[in-house]
């Protein structure tokens, strides 16, 4: 399992990319695993304007479905759009080309996040 | 090979397995030949009317038409494919799978029950009214809530009755403000989703240690908010709730009403009464407790039985009787209104007065007796060899889990599956979810000895290979069935619901 | 007692095994308060099975039937042929006493013919994909809305008056819990006026639902609410009665639904005083996830077989509880596996006859009409109006030709409570033969 040291992470365990005033949003592989074959993602709308815990997507695996919460607010400005016949890229490469949604972040609205230590002990716990 | 080295070759004799003849069949649409011409119907041969035809469809919407010899082929083949309670023991935990009586079949398609329309004359259907007002007043008997709608589909529909029924006497109390249904984490899914299309909302309640209700979880739920309490008797643990009577007390001193989820009532047909304990409504599933056939899926059937407090708010139509004439009821001003679009699945309901008929006042309780019997002897015979999570009596079914064979990296669905090359249908798998990798076995009462002894030494089997080490048959199961374990990421991933053209 | 094979040797045997002394020791955690008196209940003496034939065959015999009455009624429940084979396969034991196909290894048989049930189904309806299926037509048509509002992400439904009342009531009855608002609209007449539909819909509306062929039996061209409903973004819903009609006529997807219910009763299954019937539920593949219900899919097994699954089951209350997309839990299996073994025996070719006849027969009846019947202007498949001078009138034909064994028609304040009592709702099958028809003509003129 890894957890890249560029991220930072939630207790949902969820991931989030901040690069100026752009987030990008997934799940980390933690959460993956535990979902099992992902077979849908439930993606945003372009131009939702989303708070920081609300649910933003749905992942879904064949017995079990999981909101997924966005880390920052901010206005949908990208989503992955390849997930929609290729849900198991969340599966293989969760960091990467299974990236969900990418927002404009409009507020320094966050819910608590965690460096890569930290969601590693938090994991351990 | 000789007669003798075949039945040596046949490991499983022991149980009847899932060898046998079993055909390959196509889909309908593979078939590889034209059509043959339409089949003789009746009627008027003659003109549609010229607006009509303005209308006519296009294109053919491509029905591949099989000859009859054909048609009785393919589905008779598809049929062998099934395992249905016929066929073996089906030990689904909360489905009460029981024997379906033939007679019920019979008389069910009698041309006066059959073919008749819901709208014809009353005068002209006063038979199947009888029958249907019969067996109002006897689920009012057996469940202690004399007033009864037969209008229910299913149970989730009973369940969205009921919270109509609940919903509309609190406002009717001016509390309107109580919209929270309380709802135990073992409760069926059912619960919480019919809750939600009634336009309330669920808080879920831990279970105790001992898988019941804990009273103080409930007491610090109550409030001037609450609704209703959704609880299922016995709960889908097998565990009589014996706190009944406080819970209910609870729950009515709070200002809320106590609904039943009657999907066990099998453990107590003729012998305890849910209205009795304080229980203010109850769905009955027909298709569970009085036999009638699950169908592959349905139908089903869903009466919901209420107390004096609920009984104005019944759904209509309502089947009433006026002298000694018999009579649906249309319009009622507190009634919640219609929940369906006809009187209700009233073939089912033929069947299931048919079941109680054939037990009568005398026989009624020994459906309990012999299913509750039934549950707690598969619960003795395998309790050393499974983990039981609760300890103490069960009812009508019996809960055990996968804790021990985990150690030798076998879990319940291995389990299940290996059942089924053993021959038996398995049992109902991880649920309910408050434990860790669920087993729950309903036997029913229509089970002899012989084939619980016989499920029993299979489960036992399943034990000892566990402990032997000798797990591989358990992961690869099953094998002998026509189809091995299906795939159903792929189905869910892309999925084909029709076959193309 | 014949279903349970314990004698009380075994029951004994049993109790030392659990480790009590009797029965009454397993219910000993119900309080005694509860206990019940054995045999106390108000029920009826214990049958024997020829007890049971009797006392059934006596209520059947108190019910007219159509083996022995000519049925001019429909409504939503329609009297077609039946073939034997469908009631045959329906009782083969391995349909009829499986349980929902959980077990997709030991349920193939009841599996297979779900998908070939939602294939025919979605084919007759020209829809992309259906479920397995809804309890009847009304809750399919409730479902319906609830889903229009979850795709949508809107919430007022606009209901056309021409819809079955008792669809419409139960739709209203599901939606006025939840927050929303309900327009119906009134067509001043029997038939739809799309005109007033598509006037009612703004921009808060999830869906429209009409009625194709409506509850009065009329048909229509749906292009113009197709095209309003484009223009507002909302759902076009088209609920159907009789589905026999999609055998000659233009099918709900062929005119733009995205989403189609109805009854598949005509598909094999016997009237039954209302139930059980078969509820249908198509929609565009786009909505397919949104669903409520369940779905066989395809897919292939552990040897690579081909097999099918119950699939997309997340959308469902034992997966998202209170999120589901429907409390439903169950589906008309056994109804499924009637209207596919019956859609076999007829293929196009018979279900186009089954069609024709119903429409050549309503046809007949109306062009021969006397002049003191008005019957509804405009195409109809197998069902209209009937207007007769006054109440008086009618029933006085009424009672005349049920002395001659035929069900002449529902009266319409029957089913739409506010109609006058001068109406009555005709249909027609390929189970009316023209003698009939001519019967039922002579009676007008005589009860006129």
């Amino acid at each position: 399992m890894t957890i890249p040291a560029e991220l930072k992470y939630t207790k949902d365990h969820e991931w989030v990319r901040i690069e100026g005033d752009i987030a990008t949003f997934g799940i980390s592989d933690h959460a993956q695993e535990a979902l099992g074959d992902i077979v849908f993602v439930e993606l945003p709308e372009i131009g939702r304007e989303v708070n920081a815990g609300e649910a933003y997507a749905v992942v879904e695996s064949v017995k079990a479905v999981s909101d997924v919460y966005a880390p920052v607010a901010g206005e949908v400005i990208e989503i992955n759009e390849e997930l929609e016949g290729e849900p198991e890229k969340v599966n293989t490469d969760a960091y990467g080309a299974g990236w969900i949604a990418k927002v404009k972040i409009t507020s320094d609205e966050a819910v608590e996040l965690m460096s890569d230590d930290e969601y590693t002990t938090f994991l351990e716990e | 090979m000789s007669m003798s080295d075949m039945n040596r070759a046949d490991t499983t004799f022991k149980y009847s397995g899932t060898v046998g003849m079993q055909h390959e069949e196509p889909l309908l649409f593979e078939h590889a030949h034209e059509a043959p011409e339409s089949i003789n119907l009746p009627g008027v041969d003659g003109e549609i009317s010229a607006e009509l035809s303005a209308f006519s469809r296009k294109q053919a919407a491509n029905i591949p038409g099989l000859s009859e010899p054909e048609t009785v082929r393919h589905f008779v083949r598809l049929s062998q494919w099934n395992h249905g309670i016929e066929t073996g023991f089906y030990p689904l935990g909360s489905c009460t799978m029981k024997y379906n009586p033939r007679v019920n079949e019979q008389v069910v398609r009698l041309p006066g029950l059959a073919h008749i329309h819901p709208d014809q004359p009353e005068d002209t259907a006063q038979g199947v009214l009888e029958l249907m007002y019969e067996l109002q007043d006897w689920l009012g008997e057996v469940s202690g809530l004399p007033h009864v709608t037969l209008q229910p589909a299913a149970g989730a529909h009973g369940e969205l009755a009921g919270l109509m029924m609940i919903k509309a006497a609190l406002d009717a109390r001016g509390q309107s403000q109580r919209r929270k249904v309380l709802v135990p984490d073992s409760a069926h899914g059912t619960n919480p989703a019919s809750a939600a299309l009634c336009g309330m909302h669920t808080v879920e309640l831990k279970s105790g240690a001992d898988g019941r209700i804990d009273l103080d979880e409930l007491k610090a739920h109550l409030d001037d908010e609450t609704a209703a309490l959704m609880m299922t008797n016995p709960n889908t643990a097998g565990a009589f709730e014996s706190d009944i009577k406080e819970i209910c007390q609870l729950v009515h001193d709070a200002g809320g009403l106590v609904y039943g989820d009657g999907a066990n009532l099998n453990a107590l047909v003729g012998v305890a009464r849910p209205g009795d304990m304080g229980i203010d409504c109850l769905h009955i599933n027909v298709h569970k407790t009085f036999s009638t056939p699950h169908g592959g899926g349905g139908p089903g059937g869903g009466p919901v039985a209420v107390n004096d407090t609920l009984a104005p708010y019944l759904p209509v139509p309502r089947i009433e009787k006026h002298g000694d004439t018999l009579t649906l009821v249309n319009a009622c001003d507190t009634s919640v209104g219609p929940v369906l679009g006809t009187p209700g699945q009233i073939g089912v309901y033929i069947r299931a007065n048919a079941y109680i008929s054939a037990f009568g006042r005398q026989h009624l309780h020994k459906i309990a007796e012999d299913a509750v019997l039934n549950a707690n002897y598969v619960l003795h015979r395998l309790k050393d060899r499974y983990h039981v999570p609760f300890e103490g009596l069960c009812k009508h079914e019996c809960l055990l889990t996968d804790e021990i064979q985990n150690k030798h990296g076998v879990k319940t669905l291995d389990i299940a599956k290996r059942l089924i090359d053993l021959g038996f249908h398995p049992m109902t798998v991880y649920f309910p979810l408050i434990v860790h990798g669920a087993m729950l076995i309903e036997p029913t009462e229509t089970e002899s000895r012989e084939t619980l002894d016989a499920f029993c030494d299979a489960m036992l089997e399943i034990a000892d290979a566990c402990e032997a080490g000798d797990t591989e048959a358990l992961h690869e199961a099953p094998l002998k069935p026509f189809r091995r374990r299906l795939d159903e990421t792929q189905a869910a991933r892309k999925p084909v619901l029709v076959w193309p053209e | 007692m014949r279903f349970l094979p314990h004698t009380d040797t075994d029951r004994t045997a049993m109790l030392e095994t659990i480790g009590v002394s009797n029965m009454a020791e397993l219910f000993s955690d119900i309080p005694g308060e509860f206990h019940i008196e054995k045999g106390s209940l108000e029920i009826a003496d214990a049958l024997s099975e020829a007890g049971i034939v009797r006392k059934f065959t006596k209520a059947s015999e108190k019910n007219r039937n159509a083996t022995n009455s000519r049925y001019f009624l429909g409504g939503g429940t329609y009297h077609h042929f039946v073939p034997a084979v469908v009631d045959y396969i329906i009782s083969r034991g391995e349909f009829l006493t499986a349980y929902t196909p959980y077990q997709p290894e030991i349920s193939q048989g009841t599996l297979q013919a779900l998908f070939e049930f939602q294939t025919m189904i979605a084919r007759l309806t020209g829809m992309d994909v259906s479920n397995a299926s809804m309890y009847e037509a009304a809750t399919a048509t409730a479902e319906a809305a609830l889903m229009a509002r979850r795709v949508t992400r809107k919430s007022r439904v606009v209901m056309a008056g021409s819809v079955n009342p008792r669809y419409r009531s139960v739709t209203a009855n599901y939606l006025s819990r939840l927050d929303g608002e309900y327009a119906e609209v009134d067509m001043g007449r029997h038939g739809t006026d799309l005109d007033k539909v598509i006037a009612a819909i703004d921009e808060k509306t999830a869906c429209v639902i009409v009625q194709y062929p409506d509850f009065y039996g009329s048909v229509y061209d749906l292009a113009p609410l197709r095209a309003a409903c484009d223009a507002a973004r909302c759902l076009m819903v088209v609920a159907f009665s009789d589905i026999s009609a999609f055998a000659l006529i233009e099918s709900p997807g062929a005119m733009g639904a995205d989403i189609a219910v109805g009854s598949g009763q005509s598909l094999g299954i016997p009237m039954g005083f209302g139930g059980p019937h078969l509820g249908l539920f198509t929609c565009k593949q786009k909505y397919l996830r949104q669903m409520p219900g369940r779905v066989c899919g395809l897919t292939s097994d552990a040897d690579g077989k081909r097999g099918f699954v119950l699939t997309l089951s997340t959308r469902e209350q034992h997966i998202r509880r209170e999120k589901a997309t429907s409390n439903i839990c169950s589906n008309q299996g056994l109804m499924c596996t009637a209207a596919a073994t019956y859609m076999t025996q007829m293929g196009d070719a018979g279900l186009g006859t089954v069609a024709r006849h119903s429409a050549a027969a309503l046809h007949s009846l109306v062009s021969q009409l006397p002049g003191h019947v008005t019957a509804a202007h405009g195409a109809h498949y197998n069902e209209t109006v009937l207007s007769f001078a006054d109440q008086q009138a009618r029933d006085r034909f009424l009672k005349a030709a049920q002395e001659s064994d035929i069900f002449a028609g529902i009266p319409l304040e029957q089913i739409e409570t506010a109609a006058d009592g001068r109406h009555l709702l005709v249909a027609t099958t390929e189970m009316v033969e023209e003698a009939d028809i001519n019967d039922y003509l002579a009676i007008l003129e005589v009860a006129k």
